[in-house]
């Protein structure tokens, strides 16, 4: 039972998953530190970017163009939040500080509630699947199914791409800028609310991105975004809210720690171990493995 | 709590509005048929679960999103006592009462130390977590089968627990307005306006968070345990996330903040879910919209629309 194989199956497993979840903690985590808000919504974008996904390949391109499929599922997401961002977040700033939060958690709220009943409205409760015809894969000795292996390269470069230009380009020094000192980057004539704007668009992409690479792996139905949006706050809060680098190595973490214990407690239980971490780390490091100093208070 | 302490005399007006709203309730019998009873018992289960998360997020503003599993930790204790061990009511209640609050408190001590977005975070994943054990671990808990609970009493008929509900109901708002016209009541609010001011002001306000998410943990456990033994099968759809938007919904079209607003807001958006049932999802798309609209446009709801008339009221009588 405890053979070398599994062990190394296992491993390799939970790293490939927990790459895709952490491209949800990364766009949960990176509005928060450009607005300072949390977007509740986040799990039906997700299921946005997985529907857009489904419907490409179902209707329009074919499973041989699923790649053509992810980058164009992803911007239409991007675009989404661009909309929802202008409509509904921007107004957030024209309210007195303080009531900033509440208006953030129950409009986003009820944008979750609106998005997953339209789904369940418009395409009914069914379950979709978009066509993959990718074969299966050998990972070292290890076979893998092809749409896994395909979603963990994708996540690869999107992460890539999105680290290059956060740290290389003019905007992502103004992104990093504005999570530091909102007020500090306006003195510097930056527009605040034009940055809102793309942090949005591109953190709610990070969802729609990870839901059309694991629809053929997790399905498409209006709920299925909840999964993995709870391992998304989960990552968050283990890596530290605030923190890139926390995101992604809280990813890997959670992922190691869900397959390991699928494999070697009960697979039952897979989806309950990331929130004994997440307790864990709370009683121990409240301030996340990476968490940012103000976390307290 | 200071010995000297006395209640204003807001406090025993709210009290006697409740007592009189109550009276009038006990009347609808009289009126109301059997759906239309079993309709506004569950319409007062939702005023008192609405109400107690309002104590949490509009007075204190701390925002869980467990309430509603906070409900289902009281019903399934409760059920999973008679139904393992065959405990009666009497006992299974409390426990879960006591379950829900014990919970609330391990959680809140973890993550109220910390900034309040995360309690929301924790709250979400601990929801999710009781979610999918619950299914998970169906050998135990029955898991989509459903468990069955035994009911309260040996009618069928609405009756006595539209008066259980009624009574539970007002006890618990009238417990409610205590708490929030109590000296905790006025940290609450104090931490909600700035908590680094109430911090510098000598207030424990880690221990003051901690106390309200035990306590509303608790009024949601009660709520719930008493609501098992009345529907009769639970299942993990009590723990579904709409349960939980549901609770936001009424609040704050009844008016988020406000002590009447929850009351105002529960009752009538249950019963309009209730007979728009037929058009399923929709139904729900159209109150997140109303919710959306409201708090784009103005804060306030339902209670805002009262409040002048309760003043007049007042005026009126005492000059």
């Amino acid at each position: 039972m405890f053979s070398t194989e599994l062990v190394v199956q296992t491993f390799i497993s939970g790293v490939m998953i927990g790459v895709l979840y952490a491209l949800m903690a990364l766009g949960i985590t990176f509005i928060y530190s450009i607005m300072r808000m949390i977007n509740w919504a986040m799990g039906e974008f997700y299921m946005i970017g997985s529907y857009l996904q489904y419907m490409l390949v179902a209707f329009l391109l074919g499973p041989d163009l699923w790649w053509l499929a992810i980058p164009i599922s992803a911007a239409g997401v991007f675009a989404f939040g661009l909309v929802v961002q202008w409509g509904l977040i921007k107004p957030i700033f024209k309210k007195p500080p303080e009531a900033r939060d509440d208006y953030a958690t129950v409009v986003t709220l009820a944008l979750l509630l609106l998005l997953r009943s339209l789904a369940t409205g418009l395409a009914g409760p069914n379950q979709f699947t978009p066509g993959s015809n990718l074969p299966i894969v050998m990972v070292g000795p290890m076979p893998m199914a092809g749409a896994r292996v395909a979603a963990f390269v994708f996540a690869l470069v999107a992460l890539a791409l999105f680290y290059g230009v956060l740290r290389y380009s003019w905007y992502g020094l103004a992104l990093r800028a504005t999570s530091q000192s909102r007020v500090g980057v306006q003195t510097a004539g930056i527009d605040v609310l034009g940055i809102d704007r793309v942090a949005f668009g591109i953190g709610v992409a990070l969802a729609g991105l990870a839901g059309a690479l694991l629809a053929p792996v997790f399905l498409v139905f209006p709920t299925n975004g909840l999964i993995t949006t709870v391992k998304g706050f989960e990552i968050v809060v283990i890596g530290g809210l605030g923190s890139i680098p926390g995101a992604l190595i809280a990813g890997i973490l959670l992922g190691l720690i869900e397959s390991f214990g699928a494999a070697f407690i009960d697979s039952a239980y897979q989806n309950i171990y990331g929130f004994a971490l997440v307790l864990l780390i709370l009683a121990f490091k409240p301030t996340g493995l990476f968490g940012e100093r103000g976390r307290e208070a | 709590m200071s010995a000297s302490f006395r209640f204003p005399p807001s406090f025993h007006r709210s009290v006697i509005a409740i007592l009189v709203t109550v009276a009038l309730f006990a009347l609808a019998p009289l009126v109301a048929g059997d759906f239309a009873l079993h309709v506004l018992t569950i319409g007062f289960y939702y005023v008192i679960l609405a109400s107690s998360w309002n104590l949490l997020a509009g007075y204190t503003g701390q925002f869980s999103l467990a309430h509603h599993a906070f409900a289902a930790v009281g019903a399934y204790t409760s059920g999973l006592l008679g139904y393992h061990l065959g405990a009666p009511a009497w006992i299974g209640i409390p426990a879960g009462v006591v379950l829900a609050a014990l919970f609330g408190l391990v959680l809140g001590r973890l993550v109220l130390r910390m900034r309040a977005i995360y309690l929301a975070i924790a709250t979400w994943a601990f929801a999710e977590t009781v979610h999918i054990y619950l299914t998970a671990d169906y050998q135990f808990t029955r898991g989509e089968l459903g468990l069955s609970v035994k009911p309260l009493y040996s009618t069928i008929g609405p009756l006595p627990y539209y008066f259980t509900f009624l009574a539970l109901a007002a006890v618990v708002l009238i417990g409610l307005r205590a708490l929030i016209d109590s000296p905790l009541g006025y940290f609450m609010r104090a931490i909600k306006d700035n908590e680094l001011r109430a911090k510098s002001l000598g207030i424990d306000t880690t221990r003051v968070k901690i106390a309200v998410f035990s306590i509303s943990s608790a009024v949601a456990g009660l709520a719930g345990a008493f609501y098992g033994h009345f529907i009769g099968l639970l299942s993990p759809q009590m723990i579904d996330f709409s349960e939980m938007a549901k609770i936001v919904i009424m609040v704050v079209i009844g008016g988020f903040g406000t002590f009447l607003g929850p009351v105002i807001g529960a009752a009538p958006v249950q019963i309009v879910m209730t007979y728009l049932q037929k058009y399923g999802e929709w139904n729900l798309a159209v109150f997140a919209l109303i919710v959306i609209v409201l708090m784009r446009f103005s804060m306030e709801g339902l209670a805002s629309l009262f409040a002048p008339v309760w003043r007049r009221l007042w005026a009126r009588d005492h000059g």
